[in-house]
């Protein structure tokens, strides 16, 4: 059967067998995938939200209004006044749009993660009378607004400028709107959102110099034939030492000088020491070693063929048949390891320390321990190998259809897409292939594309930055940018809070269970706290209140994770918990180790703290209502362990009070105080005195990044001409 | 002579360039087989749903600056989805078998034949799983999504050229690894 013809292939697809192929993979039918109609309508349905978002933002005819006060204020089409709103609850009104009814829109309505700083857009099917609708227009909490006009759109905006972070706004137009013709709102209608958390700050990647064109990828040599790379970089990064297809040796400087020949054919193996003051190489059955300092070469002989050299520190190493030999002090050849007598095996490779040495036997791979002679197979039986870590204590494999990262048991840390591959001392990864070439995090995490075209057989210069490739059988060399700073410690541990609430929000307690220690799971199995929140009001939504790194060695992270409750959309109450995370026993992934829970809180009376900063000089409250600044002062404050409060400086803009001068003492206990004189703006008071336990917390911001690795000298003499 | 559907589609990309809320009617048009595509790679739903609305989000975001460049409107939505999936899927693999999305009940040809047909349409799609991701990615677009070769060059942002390469090389490997696996006789 072979009735495959398409003209496009007709030049690729030649050959009888391959048209064959082709026609069998163009004979599947494609049967039609389970598919949810919900899911197809309700994707219609966000999508036209976001355009009439789009559409709305794309004159951004707010952004001009809300511009900060200065002569295009004037612009706005009515005069914007400020306005103290009351806080109630209405009913929505929900009669079909029509000539003779008021209908309004707001595409936030129901959205549960608004962005902080962007105006409520409430749109009318009719021109409005302002003055009247502006008076209608009901907010809670208790917001300071503006407002304005574009057409039939109203643009309320609090006059800080920013929606308060984790609050559920209820914005009501109350029966007092009229049209401009003088038709008064039949009943309120309300539109009710949820506001994003916080932005938090994120380290910015450490900046590198991005070349003009992509990687600046530059052309050093042609490699006479050579598809594949075969040398290594100097330890300074300013050389490449490569061996091409004649076997010549040259030494190629990566700012594009004179490319030198050491050795004008016959070389087949080479290697720079750890200390990069000598460089080894196998040269027609001998090992010359060149000193770089004076410009010297010494020659061993080996008794047999010497296959790959190597070094152990500044010890000399080098493979043949049998094994890895060595020279010992009194100048005599000593075999340190040996191969296995049975099968056919050849060292691939020596381990950059000299520990290890990768051979193939029968078609597999092994991981050769040098001192004690054991060796362990990696992989399958197709496995090549593909690299080591600058250590030398991890290595890289490839399968028919991946790399794999292994220690030196063999055991798999992590799987990484099909390449060919070359690992950092900055502990990235490059993948290159005849397509493009990748960069990832040895736990297979950061992939990123750098680039389209051929990058074969990459190889990192020690200092992490630039990288050698062939291409057209011809050494080029090129910079990578640096990968993205690695999670934090307070950001891992987000990570694990985020996906325990997740996992109980969705109602699956055996997953939230993996994210709990033994002390987590008995915190979890009595006294008041449940994984799973059951009943009406439905637990809905929950955010991080506050967060903070409490140790380290062993690190330790606290969060306060309120709970939030729902009855018909609205939110009504809320509790917290207090979770205290731990690395595991491995020292690796966080898990929720210790956990409280505080008393349940009615919503919609009062100010109500919805995120709280904590660093060692400052705390930060906010609110999700504006306050009268004047209950501040006396009002919020932090205690220490012994009740007494802590000298502080207490500022307030923006819902948000700031106590600085604090120097909070590491792993101390405070209790953060909200007395019940603390006013919104309209005037009520907070109706609980609220009370929220901290510990001070260390500086450790950010961290896992490796230090810069010094630069070592670069080999002073050009060396000598073969 | 111009095409009446292409100049169709050209009008509504045009709409819903100016005023995004005309959307709708492009996805309405291409829902269907992007999701298929997208099952067809991921092959599981949740994931299938959350990168065909990835792909519309961000085809719906982009639309202001969207560029005819006289390929079909589909290629760009191919473009974004093989993105998509690349990045969310390349260190995994779909784990649901062949036999559920491959309708491999051939008609035609006499029961016996379409037997032998099934089972080495089945094995060679189980080593189109098996190849390296681009040269997956083009012979899923070719063959499957029964694409011209310059759309498929425009989704994986490449050149034609290039893209005929991975399809010959693809076909090149499915041969040799068939023929290791085809039985003695």
């Amino acid at each position: 059967m072979n009735s495959f013809h398409d003209p496009e292939l007709e030049e690729v697809l030649q050959e009888e067998d391959l048209r064959h192929i082709a026609s069998v993979l163009s004979s599947a039918r494609i049967s039609d995938p389970p598919l949810d109609d919900a899911f197809r309508t309700g994707l219609r349905r966000q999508l036209m939200k976001e355009a009439w978002a789009m559409s709305e933002g794309r004159d951004s005819w707010w952004r001009r209004v809300f511009a900060p006060p200065g002569p295009r204020l004037a612009w706005a089409a009515a005069a914007a006044g400020v306005l103290l709103i009351a806080s109630v609850v209405l009913m929505f009104g929900l009669q079909p749009p029509g000539a003779n009814t008021i209908a309004i829109h707001s595409s936030i309505d129901g959205d549960r993660n608004v962005e902080l700083h962007q105006p409520i857009l409430v749109s009318f099917n009719q021109p409005m009378d302002h003055p009247s609708t502006e008076r209608a227009v009901q907010i809670a909490p208790a917001t300071v607004v503006t407002f304005s006009w574009e057409a039939n759109t109203l643009a309320v905006q609090p006059t800080s400028r920013n929606l308060a972070p984790n609050t559920q706004y209820k914005v009501t137009i109350g029966p007092g709107a009229k049209t401009a013709s003088g038709k008064q709102l039949s009943s309120p209608q309300t539109i009710t959102f949820v506001t994003q958390p916080p932005a938090t700050p994120t380290p910015s990647p450490t900046p590198r110099a991005t070349p003009s064109n992509a990687l600046g990828e530059k052309q050093l040599t042609t490699l006479a034939g050579a598809s594949a790379l075969n040398g290594q970089w100097s330890a300074d990064s300013a050389t490449f030492y490569a061996i091409d297809g004649n076997g010549a040796l040259k030494v190629v400087p990566a700012s594009g000088g004179t490319v030198t020949v050491i050795a004008a054919d016959g070389v087949s193996a080479l290697a720079i020491s750890a200390a990069g003051d000598r460089l080894a190489y196998v040269r027609s059955g001998k090992i010359e070693v060149l000193i770089f300092a004076s410009g010297q070469t010494a020659e061993v002989s080996p008794t047999t063929t010497p296959a790959l050299v190597g070094w152990a520190k500044d010890r000399l190493l080098w493979t043949d048949a049998d094994g890895i030999d060595s020279i010992t002090g009194d100048g005599s050849i000593e075999q340190i390891a040996a191969l296995p007598k049975t099968g056919s095996s050849a060292v691939v490779s020596i381990a950059p320390d000299g520990a290890h040495a990768a051979y193939r036997e029968d078609g597999g791979l092994f991981l050769l321990d040098l001192a004690s002679g054991k060796s362990v197979q990696v992989g399958q039986a197709n496995a090549t190998f593909a690299g080591w870590s600058p250590s030398g204590r991890e290595l890289l494999y490839a399968t028919e259809n991946q790399v794999v990262v292994a220690d030196m048991q063999g055991a798999t840390r992590a799987t990484l897409p099909h390449a060919e591959a070359s690992w950092s001392t900055q502990d990235a990864i490059l993948l290159g292939s005849d397509t493009d070439l990748y960069q990832v995090r040895p736990d297979g995490s950061s992939l990123t594309r750098l680039g389209n075209g051929t990058y074969h057989t990459p190889a990192w210069a020690p200092n992490g930055t630039a990288f050698a490739f062939t291409r057209g059988g011809a050494l080029w060399i090129a910079a990578a940018p640096a990968l993205p700073p690695l999670p934090t410690t307070l950001e891992q541990a987000a990570t694990v809070v985020n996906a325990f609430m997740k996992a109980r929000l969705d109602g699956d307690a055996a997953n939230a269970g993996t994210f709990l220690s033994d002390n987590g799971k008995k915190a979890y199995g009595t006294g008041s706290l449940n994984l799973l929140i059951r009943g009406d009001p439905k637990f809905t939504r929950y955010y991080v209140l506050a967060q903070e790194v409490i140790a380290t060695d062993p690190d330790s992270a606290l969060f306060v994770v309120r709970l939030v409750l729902t009855h018909a959309k609205i939110d009504v109450s809320d509790s917290e918990e207090t979770l205290t995370l731990a690395r595991d026993s491995t020292g690796g992934q966080f898990v929720i180790d210790q956990a409280t829970a505080g008393s349940r809180r009615d919503l919609g009376n009062g100010a109500e703290v919805v995120n709280v900063d904590v660093e060692p000089d400052i705390v930060k409250v906010t609110f999700d209502s504006d306050l009268d600044p004047g209950t501040v002062t006396d009002g919020v404050y932090l205690v220490d362990s012994k009740g007494k409060q802590v000298d502080a400086t207490v500022s307030y803009a923006s819902r948000t009070v700031t106590l600085s001068g604090l120097g909070l003492k590491e792993g101390a206990q405070y209790r953060l105080v909200v007395k019940t004189s603390v006013r919104d703006v309209q005037g009520k008071n907070v109706p609980a005195e609220y009370a929220l336990d901290l510990i001070g917390p260390t500086d450790k911001k950010h961290g896992n990044k490796k230090d810069e690795v010094p630069a070592l000298p670069s080999p002073a003499a050009t060396p000598p001409a073969a | 002579m111009s095409d009446p559907s292409r100049d169709d589609e050209r009008q509504l990309v045009e709409l819903a360039r100016r005023d995004p809320r005309q959307f709708g009617a492009l996805y309405d048009r291409h829902f269907q087989q992007i999701y298929r595509f997208v099952y067809s790679r991921v092959r599981e739903q949740t994931a299938a749903e959350d990168v065909t609305s990835e792909v519309f989000m961000k085809a719906l975001k982009a639309m202001p600056r969207y560029q005819d460049t006289g390929r079909p409107f589909a290629a760009w939505l191919y473009q974004i989805a093989v993105n998509a999936i690349a990045d969310r899927y390349r260190t995994l693999r779909p784990t649901q078998t062949l036999d559920d999305f491959h309708d491999l009940s051939v008609a035609g040809p006499a029961l016996e034949d379409v037997a032998v047909h099934r089972d080495e349409l089945r094995r060679i799609w189980a080593l189109v799983e098996a190849l390296p991701h681009q040269q997956r990615t083009a012979l899923v677009l070719k063959f499957q999504e029964d694409m011209k070769i310059e759309d498929i060059a425009v989704a994986m942002g490449k050149s034609p050229g290039a893209v005929k390469l991975l399809i010959h090389r693809g076909v090149t490997r499915l041969r040799d690894e068939a023929s290791s696996l085809r039985p003695v006789e």
